[in-house]
């Protein structure tokens, strides 16, 4: 069985004068079309790298990428954007502060350029057309979220990579954000990796999760499984400091 | 808001300022009484009056026309050299700062050599090599001055290119002449133009300064520094020849510096 | 007998013209811990300002009493007396708190003697067991860059909290922070209140931090306080709409 993209063995160590850190350990993973795949971790956790590895930002030590059954290894951003984009943490900062977000977003487009397309996909994440004669400061980091799906759509990429990409908004921005992700995936138009700390998150929004610690992965499993029966400490660990946070 | 404001005025008062200054010497055919470099035997060294608002130098000619048409060159030979300097300095920074390796670590160790001299010493030794000339000095100049429009537009490149905006242009595809000339040079202009308002206050004093040392401009053409050279001789007796190059060449300098100065704080608040 | 530590009363708060706070009143009593949640731009930073003199905000309106007294019309002087040695700052962001090529040995130092206290290396090790951290002239040789943020945000606690205040505002600062971090955070705060007494302000957008520790809970939106009450009032009987749509808001483990 081939899957829409899987990573295998891959390893990646990053050597800082004399400090060897391993980002990486022999980490392992997949994901299915239509599904989200949640990796959580503390910082420092290699969750980053390992997107960053996904996307071709950095070369593997080791190991072996493949989008449909293709291998894809050592391939930079510029080629691996055909079938994958990314949604970055700083919500503002990926949109060029100069331009307005109708040309940011058709920017990302590899054909013609289509006004009418932007405008549906802006309405499809919940925003004003009006918006898109904006500049990135004149919107609000959850805004700028939504549009940044928007693009991701608009560049018929089919894996979105979704790297803290609610950590740095409000409670309740993050909230609306979630709930699109979650409408979006219903409809079966979403297949992506979410990266983020919080596992209450991820619980909410992934099919499956992977548990990150040291570069190394150290539980991966469907959500229930992980979220209800963790078979790793420090999943136990991670969850109990999420439940300290739900209010009884 | 109202700081912003404040700032904005400030601005415009000094623009205005500088505008109303080009536009004396550009008009200086119109304005000025006499022919700059027309020696008049009957007005030699004469002191501020009607016919001569600043006076006479030694040949009799008038310093007040003088000091306008000098104008002319030196403004002009500045903003030429700036402008150079700007273009040159911004295009080999953002190249070193975007692709960085062999060629950045190269020329950033050139820079670096070149810094280490005192800019004026190199100034003097080039512009004698070259032997005279606006053009000399100006080379001479301009050898150090891309320095710091090119250090500038790295560091700027450096961090615009790890933007998150940046890394989404790359993506969608985007070629790296694509992502220089749309991206990273819209953001990092304003800051390196910034710069260059700043320097040209010492760019006009180190080419008046090679004029002054006889490396600059081919007397008889008017410019403040060789004017100021050449009146050095008999300040005793007519001290306004000198005073007349000289403070317009303060003024201009403080006025630009002062132009610079707000337009740096305009964009910090 | 309530014992109200601090307490705002109709507070108007401006940067430049504009109002930022239209109508704040809370308070809070000595040895609880106050949390003001609202989202950005909710004016909650702005209140934390106001209180420390921050330059950049002006009250226009109303008052903040420390201790029964008006900081407002306070001298500029006699505030900055008050802060550090009796009220406490910790903002978001640790490394604008330290230099970061310093160590912290010299800083610590530095802050106490501008304070004019002397530097009792007994008393900090104290402080730094309650905030969880082990080995303290360890720390105190190594300069905040080589710290991570959990680390550094904890010893940024403990630099507010060596001139002993007995109120401490802290301003957002588990939201740059992992999830087990910041939880850990609040409990070394629970801690200091515990062993210490001293009264807490924190400011946070997640409500979900708040019903970690808080007595008291105040509610933020848009320049006004629009809920205030005990913690427990807030989460189980919230009486706005606002405040129920930030209880649903926090991220919840789904089984």
């Amino acid at each position: 069985m081939t899957y829409l993209l899987e990573g295998k063995h891959l390893n990646k160590t990053f050597q800082e004068k004399a400090k060897t850190t391993v980002a990486l350990s022999d980490v392992n993973f997949y994901l299915n079309k239509g599904e989200v795949l949640g990796v959580v971790g503390e910082s420092g956790s290699g969750k980053s790298t390992l997107l960053k590895a996904i996307a071709g930002m950095l070369k593997l030590d080791q190991g072996a990428l493949f989008y449909n059954g293709t291998e894809y290894t050592g391939q930079k951003p510029r080629q691996t954007g055909k079938f994958l984009q990314m949604i970055f943490q700083d919500a503002k900062s990926s949109f060029d502060p100069r331009m307005i977000m109708e040309r940011s977003i058709m920017e990302s487009g590899r054909g013609a350029k289509d006004p009418e397309r932007v405008k549906e996909l802006v309405r499809l994440v919940g925003l004003e057309e009006e918006l898109l004669q904006r500049k990135p400061a004149a919107l609000s980091g959850g805004q700028c979220q939504r549009m940044a799906i928007a693009r991701a759509f608009y560049s018929n990429a089919e894996i979105i990579l979704c790297d803290e990409m609610t950590s740095a908004l409000d409670v309740s921005s993050q909230a609306r954000v979630l709930e699109l992700l979650q409408n979006l995936k219903k409809e079966g138009r979403l297949s992506a990796v979410f990266v983020s700390h919080d596992i209450a998150l991820v619980s909410m929004l992934c099919d499956r999760i992977m548990v990150m610690k040291d570069g190394v992965c150290v539980e991966q499993g469907v959500t229930p499984q992980v979220i209800g029966n963790p078979q790793d400490p420090y999943t136990r660990i991670l969850l109990e400091s999420a439940e300290r946070q739900n209010i009884k | 808001m109202r700081k912003k404001k404040r700032a904005r005025t400030k601005i415009i008062i000094v623009s205005v300022l500088v505008v109303l200054l080009l536009l004396s010497t550009i008009l200086a055919g119109v304005i000025a009484p006499h022919d700059p470099s027309e020696p008049c035997s009957s007005a030699i060294r004469l002191a501020p009056c009607a016919e001569y608002p600043l006076g006479t130098d030694n040949l009799g000619r008038c310093v007040f026309s003088r000091v306008l048409y000098g104008g002319r060159t030196t403004i002009a030979a500045t903003f030429l050299l700036v402008l150079i300097s700007f273009a040159v300095g911004t295009i080999i920074g953002i190249l070193c700062g975007y692709y960085g390796g062999f060629v950045d670590k190269l020329l950033m160790r050139v820079a670096d050599v070149l810094l280490a001299f005192p800019q004026m010493v190199i100034a003097i030794a080039v512009a004698g090599i070259l032997n005279g000339g606006m053009t000399g000095a100006m080379i001479a100049l301009g050898i150090t001055m891309w320095v710091s429009f090119a250090r500038l537009a790295r560091s700027h490149t450096f961090t615009l290119k790890n933007e998150a905006y940046i890394q989404a242009a790359v993506f969608a595809g985007k070629s790296d002449l694509y992502i220089i000339l749309f991206h990273i040079f819209p953001n990092l202009l304003a800051p390196v133009l910034t710069q260059a308002l700043t320097t040209i206050g010492t760019t006009m004093i180190g080419l008046s300064g090679l004029s002054f040392l006889g490396l600059g401009v081919v007397p008889p053409t008017p410019e403040w520094g060789s004017m100021i050279a050449e009146a050095r001789a008999y300040i005793q007796i007519a001290p306004w020849a000198i005073l007349g190059p000289a403070i317009a060449t303060i003024l201009t300098i403080i006025l630009f510096n002062y132009l610079g100065d707000a337009v740096m704080d305009y964009r910090e608040i | 007998m309530q014992d109200k530590i601090l307490e705002i009363k109709d507070l108007q708060i401006a940067y430049d013209e504009e109002l930022a706070v239209k109508r704040a009143s809370l308070f809070v009593e000595r040895g609880e811990v106050l949390c003001i949640v609202g989202e950005s731009g909710s004016g909650k930073s702005t209140v934390i300002k106001a209180i420390t003199g921050n330059k950049q905000v002006k009250v226009k309106g109303g008052q903040i009493l420390f201790e029964g007294e008006d900081l407002v019309p306070m001298k500029r002087k006699e505030r900055q007396k008050l802060l550090g040695t009796r009220i406490g700052l910790i903002q978001q962001n640790p490394a604008g708190a330290f230099n970061p090529i310093r160590k912290f040995n010299v800083q610590f130092k530095e802050t106490l003697k501008s304070h004019s206290l002397p530097f009792i290396l007994e008393k900090l090790n104290q402080l730094f067991v309650t905030l969880g951290l082990k080995n303290t002239t360890g720390i105190l040789k190594s300069r905040p860059y080589e710290m991570s943020g959990g680390m550094n945000q904890r010893i940024a606690i403990a630099a507010a909290m060596q001139m002993d205040p007995e109120l401490l505002l802290c301003d957002e600062i588990t939201s740059a922070l992992d999830v087990t971090t910041a939880i850990s955070v609040t409990d070394e705060l629970l801690r200091l209140k515990n062993e210490r007494g001293t009264t807490i302000i924190l400011v946070t957008h997640n409500l979900g931090i708040a019903a970690n520790i808080a007595d008291r809970i105040a509610i933020m939106s848009k320049g006004e306080v629009i809920e205030f009450d005990t913690a427990e009032r807030v989460l189980h009987d919230p009486q706005q709409e606002y405040t129920k749509s930030l209880l649903r808001d926090v991220p919840k483990l789904m089984v």
